[in-house]
């Protein structure tokens, strides 16, 4: 490659395959280096691994293990009693509480793993057998907001980098012409904490998510003004470049110039690549019908299932998915509200399975499927349940997950995680891990210090779940 | 290897339990004792007696006595983590220390009442306390708890069943469950309960407060050789070096920059042109460009001392203290919003402390003092006494809103437990110790600091100095912080508002009373499913339900009502913070920073390592009878005496970054071992001697450093240095982007949109429907960035992508990217095609036709410079192009507006436009 131009390079580095030879070329030095220039180009990870993209699919409000993955037996057996006084510790209404409330649900086993699920959850039951499901995860608080930011960013209050911003840190990404880590929140709403929830606090700001709409204009300001004549932008474009171009020349060896000088470049080809990767018209029709395009129930969680994975296939590193409200946060009405929540996602979630492995990108893909915590497995009113941070059911799949692996356990009435317990911070470590971070090394300096996701809080990456 | 211990175990259960002498010091004193003896006992850790074992160290204590398998040693022995060394123990010798545990250490422990003491301050003081004593209960003393209440006394000595306070636990009434939300309170864990049992079992013994001991004693954390690391020793003032380039010498921060480059064969850059040096010098202190008239006011001076005196003309400037005002509020982490939940609620009057800084920074307020207003002004006077406000007496009590800036969910009270408020707390003490102490000592939360003498100890002493105001167990969350202060005038405002509108809501009021009286006697005799004792009190809404015909007539005057109700203004306060009344709870070092795990008790005090050589930390009432304990003012002091180690080094250390992009400590906020070192540790010391002497005048400050010849190099070179290529050392001024207050306020000014207003309430902000956030347009135009309502959840869009922090907590450094998304936004955004479109329109009034004048305005009034004849030349041959285009847009549009006139307009648009859009308008050479 002699003396590319500009030009040439970011259209080579922007086609992800060249991306992270060129990156190291143009000198992205290794990670963690907190001084550096903030930068996007793809890096090296600490060591090789599988997983190359994410796809989070965050279910806020905090599902039911109980009622979804994690039956119990003993909820029948002492049905609206309180056996044990610790169920009650993480009560958090004590007026409302009841006794212990059966699931509304039947369970099945399914797959060769044998793992059990609620009869609302019948397309996911199809890929148990790539999943691994961890049921002993446990948080640190009851409330929405600090188990949200605990879950994003490893403590429950909100000053530190989401999981996400801490990967697009630490891999940079593999398209240039697109963001590296993209929400896709849900038309109807922001999840509790809004943006914080994908916010790069102290990390630079550049790390931070960006939010993608699904309707109407996917990223602020992606057009040019509606008023102005067609041609204008290019025109205004070639006149900045002379300008631009004679500055930078009467100012050589300015890093910083020439990177303001090209993000203008790749601004103009972000209207084209931004514009592509969310029109999933291009998609066939059989494709859209997988996704539930076609009713209205699942229409909206399955587009943007489906638009996380043109986005994955297109290089982005980490996609965050949210669902409306608080659709898993069911105080009352359990039956009905899980029937809704399951009948909107389950369809969806499990046709992104399907289609990531037919396209073989399930391997490179990581699929994460959580909320901030769990549910008591007593009642709350009649037949609701409050929130439960002691136990609760994660799963995760492809990107060098172990498939078919059904992980830890919860006590005898799924409260709390007795066996082979997952801490939020192990939980992070993991995929980091999947990722080829190691999460002890993954660091940005800070005050002197080294600052990583999982703080200084005791971490193990869970090597169970590991292929 | 399970067989062998099953094989121990066994063959132990018959024999005499082990002896701590002859079965298992032997073993500590071989492969332990080494660090966990005599000296400096790691973690805190002594193994070299029973009763050391058993009270452990930094992690609480080592072993529970008869529970091997949850002990601490135990678990750090079998994993292997513990000795660290490849010296291990066996796993034999594991197991004899596993059968001392169960079967010797049995003996119950002596439960005092420091262990019972933080469970009542976290479960039951919020009732039975100094707030309240329900039931005529007081928990928080032995006596108080013996004398019991109403209901007779709370603790029977030896008796824990008999024991109301134990008896009331364990049947769940108490803590009430219908007021533990309300109070923030949850019941005791097991644990717990089991402490209080036997705590009272054993004749509740009050037993010495384990205190730490003082700082003058000898300490055993923080040692001599500790204090010598030069970031704790007092600066002195160090000879001005001789450079050989002493022409380049106008004062001695260039003799101590040269000194470095000379050393490695550089030299200053040439000087900047006078143009450039002037555009620096604005953007630097006023955050704004020059003006034409200014440009030239400056560039026709050829006095010799032209660039000195608009130097002092900056610094006299309001727009000086706008822009300094900015840097502070990034270090105090200003924010106008709660920062948390989906409401992320405004705190109203959080502008009173931006003003204050403002205000401060203006009239150049010595910095010590700056500081210790900040901490404690409302211990510098006595605000009880003072009659009328007057803007001084205000801005002191404003001042502690330093203290008051993160994030607080409190309002809330199910986000108001222990934790939060200890969070809370935590992220103050870090707004203080990050940017005016230099400081970071988060990480003795925890545990000791692992590379800083700051041991945990020393971090809760820090942290009970704001205890007074902030006191975990003793909460006062936002909305009972508000302090009712304003100036006369303010006030005079509030009841011109409120008084017609008060008198309208009585008359209003008064005809729903009348309404409504007799329906309200039927309901009580009809309605007998709820019974309202005062008919008064039964809610409007169940009157409205029962009776068809009082709704239809009162509706419409409860809608009228409401809507005056939204009119009324809020009464005006001041954002303040201040110690709570009466005596504050004892305090304790939080194991593990777990606030459920409270270990020995603390007094107020500062780091044991800056005790050297400076005055010690005392509190000292702030006069007779005052309510505030002096905690604060004592930390002010100490902290701005003329010669404290860290307090002027860091506030120079700050002022240098600003002023030339890098500080000679590169990590601001930590002066510590794991910091930076410095690149002139002389410049950095003299420079803080030297702002002392002055009085400690940051405008004095401001003009030594920018009227250096350091200040006044280009930033350009064609060959860089290979000596020094990160140019730590100076050899040129470091090319700058604006950061995104000054991009978006130079824009302003440079189009003409700028409304100088200063001080107040801040300029509101919107969310437009494609979600992005803009700041609300105006007919006066647009006030400075400063003076927009910063929210944490919904910042302005154009801030947030240009880099502005979002305060969590606070911001010591900024660090700036140049991606997409900034280009996106200043191609495609309103705000900058609507400036440029308003200084299009007002170039055409001022000059007509004359395009060759208007390209050369823009150019004077974006770039602040005069453009070349090529320049120009192709300004014109744009404008024409982009007539071309705009002719044929309105054509094609059959458009009403005179084409040719609208097309001239919006051309010219475009041209101010992409001139914004240069990276020349973006970067400070």
């Amino acid at each position: 490659m002699t003396n590319p131009s500009r030009r040439d390079f970011f259209n080579r580095i922007s086609d992800g395959v060249h991306g992270a030879a060129l990156a190291s070329l143009f000198g992205a030095r290794a990670l963690g280096s907190t001084h550096d220039t903030p930068t996007l180009l793809a890096k090296k990870p600490h060591f090789e691994a599988k997983a190359k993209a994410v796809i989070h699919l965050f279910q806020n409000g905090g599902p039911s293990q109980v009622d979804l993955f994690d039956p119990k037996p003993g909820l029948q057996k002492y049905a609206g009693q309180i056996p044990i006084l610790d169920l009650k510790t993480d009560v958090s209404s004590p007026i409302s509480m009841g006794g212990l409330l059966p699931s509304p649900f039947k369970f099945a086993k399914y797959g060769q793993c044998g793992m059990e699920l609620a009869e609302v959850l019948p397309h996911l039951a199809g890929h148990v057998d790539e999943i691994a499901f961890i049921r002993s995860m446990f948080g640190e608080h009851f409330n929405h907001e600090p188990a949200l930011f605990l879950m994003h960013s490893g403590r429950t209050v909100p000053s530190r980098p989401s999981m996400g911003s801490w990967v697009s840190y630490g891999l940079g990404t593999e398209n240039q012409n697109l963001p590296a880590y993209i929400v896709l929140d849900d038309p109807k709403g922001l999840p509790i904490n809004g943006i914080s929830n994908w916010q790069s606090a102290w990390l630079p700001p550049l790390y931070q998510g960006t939010r993608v709409r699904t309707e109407g204009p996917p990223v602020l300001n992606l057009t040019p003004h509606p008023e102005w004549p067609t041609p204008l932008a290019e025109a205004q474009r070639a006149l900045l470049r002379r300008i631009d171009d004679a500055h930078r020349r009467e100012r050589p060896n300015q890093p910083d110039l020439d990177a303001r000088i090209s993000s203008y470049e790749l601004a103009a080809r972000m209207q084209v690549a931004a514009s592509d990767v969310l029109d999933v018209s291009k998609e066939s029709e059989a494709v859209r019908d997988a996704y539930g395009l076609n009713d209205p129930q699942t229409a909206s969680y399955g587009k943007r299932c489906l638009m996380a994975r043109r986005m994955v296939e297109r290089g982005v590193r980490f996609v965050q998915l949210y669902i409306e409200g608080q659709i898993w946060d069911n105080h009352e009405n359990l039956d009905t509200a899980l029937r809704y929540a399951c009948g909107k996602t389950d369809k969806p979630v499990a046709a992104l399975l399907t289609d990531l492995k037919q396209r073989g990108l399930l391997d490179s893909t990581l699929v994460i499927w959580g909320g901030e915590f769990g549910r008591l497995p007593l009642a709350q009113s009649t037949n609701g349940r409050d929130h439960g941070p002691s136990g609760f059911t994660t799963w995760m799949a492809g990107g060098g997950v172990k498939p078919g692996t059904v992980y830890g356990a919860t006590d005898e009435f799924g409260h709390k995680a007795v066996e082979n317990r997952v801490s939020v911070h192990d939980f992070h470590a993991t995929v980091l891990h999947l990722l080829g971070l190691e999460f002890r090394d993954l660091v940005y300096e800070r005050h002197g210090l080294k600052e990583r996701l999982t703080d200084q809080f005791p971490a193990r990456v869970v090597k169970e779940i590991l292929a | 290897m399970t067989a062998m211990f099953a094989l121990l175990l066994l063959f132990s259960a018959v024999t005499a339990p082990p002896a701590f002498e002859t079965d298992v010091l032997p073993i500590f004193a071989a492969k332990c004792v080494a660090c966990h003896g005599e000296k400096n006992p790691q973690g805190g850790l002594d193994l070299r007696s029973p009763d050391a074992v058993r009270k452990g160290g930094i992690h609480g204590p080592a072993v529970a006595p008869g529970a091997s398998a949850k002990s601490l040693l135990v678990d750090k022995l079998t994993t292997r983590a513990m000795p660290p060394g490849p010296q291990k123990l066996a796993d034999t010798e594991i197991a004899r220390i596993r059968d001392w545990i169960d079967r010797t250490l049995k003996a119950p422990e002596q439960v005092t009442e420091h262990d019972v003491l933080p469970i009542i301050q976290i479960r039951c003081v919020a009732c039975h306390g100094k707030r309240k004593q329900e039931g005529g209960l007081d928990l928080r003393t032995v006596a108080s708890r013996l004398k019991g209440g109403k209901s007779g006394p709370a603790v029977i000595l030896g008796k824990p069943e008999e024991s109301l306070l134990i008896k009331r636990i364990v049947s769940g009434e108490m803590p009430p469950a219908k007021l533990q939300l309300e109070y923030s309170v949850r019941p005791p864990t097991e644990g717990e309960v089991a402490r209080l049992r036997t705590w009272i079992a054993q004749g509740a013994q009050e037993g010495a407060p384990r205190e730490t001991a003082a700082v003058d004693g000898e300490d055993r954390l923080v040692t001599d050789k500790d204090r010598r690391f030069w970031a704790f020793q007092r600066p002195k003032r160090p000879a001005v070096p001789s450079v050989k380039t002493a022409d380049r010498v106008r004062n001695p921060i260039d003799a101590f920059l040269l000194e470095k480059l000379e050393a490695k064969g550089l030299a200053f850059a040439s000087e900047a042109e006078k143009a450039k040096l002037m555009r620096r010098a604005y953007l630097d202190l006023t955050g704004l460009p020059p003006t034409p008239a200014q440009r030239d006011e400056f560039l026709n001076d050829s006095s010799p001392d032209a660039y000195e005196r608009l130097v002092d003309r900056l610094l006299e400037s309001p727009r000086y203290g706008e822009r300094w005002g900015q840097h502070w509020l990034d270090l105090a982490g200003y924010s106008d919003s709660e920062g948390f939940g989906q409401d992320d609620g405004v705190r109203r009057y959080a502008w009173r402390y931006r003003d204050y800084v403002i205000r401060a920074l203006n009239s150049d307020k010595p910095y010590s003092e700056f500081v210790r207003e900040q901490i404690a002004g409302d211990e510098l006077t006595d605000y009880t006494k003072l009659g009328a406000m007057t803007q001084e007496s205000l801005d002191r009590l404003a001042a502690t809103g330093f203290l008051r800036t993160t994030p607080d969910p409190t309002n809330a009270p199910e986000r108001g437990f222990i934790a939060e408020r200890m969070n809370i707390i935590a992220d103050e003490v870090e707004v203080l110790t990050s940017s005016v102490m230099g400081l970071t000592v988060g990480c003795a939360r925890c545990h000791n600091h692992k590379y800083d003498p700051i041991p945990q100890r020393d971090y809760y002493r820090l942290t009970a100095i704001l205890q007074s105001a902030y006191d975990p167990y003793d909460w006062l969350p936002p909305k009972k912080r508000e302090f009712a202060a304003a100036l006369p005038s303010e006030m005079a405002a509030y009841e011109a508002t409120n008084k017609p509108l008060d008198a309208e809501i009585g008359k209003l009021e008064k005809s729903l009373a009348d309404l409504s009286a007799s329906y309200r006697e039927e309901y009580q005799r009809d309605v007998k499913a709820e019974i309202f004792e005062d008919p008064a009190k039964i809610p409007l809404d169940k009157l409205f339900a029962k009776f068809p015909k009082l709704k239809q007539r009162g509706e419409p005057v409860q809608k009228e009502l409401d809507a005056l109700k939204r009119k009324l203004a809020p009464k005006p306060h001041v954002r303040v913070l201040m110690d709570n009344e009466g005596e504050p709870s004892a305090f304790y070092l939080l194991r593990r920073g777990d606030a459920l795990n409270p270990g020995e008790r603390v007094a107020p005090g500062v780091p044991a390592v800056l005790s050297a050589s400076i005055e010690p930390y005392r509190v000292i009432a702030p006069w007779e009878g005052s309510r505030s304990s002096g905690r604060r003012l004592a930390l002010a002091r100490w902290l701005t005496q003329p010669n404290h180690p860290l307090t002027a080094r860091v506030a120079m250390n700050q002022m240098w970054m600003r002023h030339f992009g890098r500080g000679i400590v590169a990590s601001p906020s930590n002066f510590g071992r794991a910091g930076s070192a410095p690149s002139h540790p002389e410049l950095l010391d003299w420079l803080a001697v030297e702002f002392v002497a002055r009085g400690w005048s940051q405008k004095a400050m401001h003009r030594l450093m920018m009227t250096s010849s350091a200040y006044r190099q280009a930033s350009s070179l064609n060959t860089l240095p290979t000596a020094d290529p990160e140019n730590i050392l100076l050899a040129r001024m470091p090319l700058r982007r604006l950061d995104a207050e000054a991009l978006y306020d130079a824009a302003l000014s440079a189009t003409g949109r700028l409304d100088a207003t200063m001080f107040g309430p801040p300029a509101d902000i919107e969310v437009k429907a494609d979600k992005e956030v803009v700041v609300k347009a105006r007919r006066d135009g647009y006030r400075r960035a400063i003076y927009v309502l910063h929210r944490r959840q919904t910042p302005v869009t154009m801030f947030e992508v240009f880099d502005q922090p979002p305060m969590t907590p606070n911001c010591v450094e900024r660090r700036l990217s140049n991606v997409a998304t900034q280009a996106l936004q200043m191609t495609n955004g309103t705000m900058i095609w609507d400036q440029s479109r308003y200084l299009a329109g007002r170039l055409i009034d001022e000059f007509e036709q004359d395009r060759g004048e208007q390209v050369k305005q823009a150019y004077l009034r974006i770039l602040s410079r005069a453009p070349t004849g090529a320049e120009v030349h192709a300004g014109i041959e744009s404008l024409d192009q982009f007539m071309r285009l705009w002719r044929e847009k309105l054509v094609s549009e059959n458009s009403d507006a005179p084409v040719l006139a609208a097309a001239r307009w919006q051309s010219l648009a475009s041209l101010c436009h992409t001139l914004l859009n240069s990276a020349e308008f973006a970067f400070i050479d």
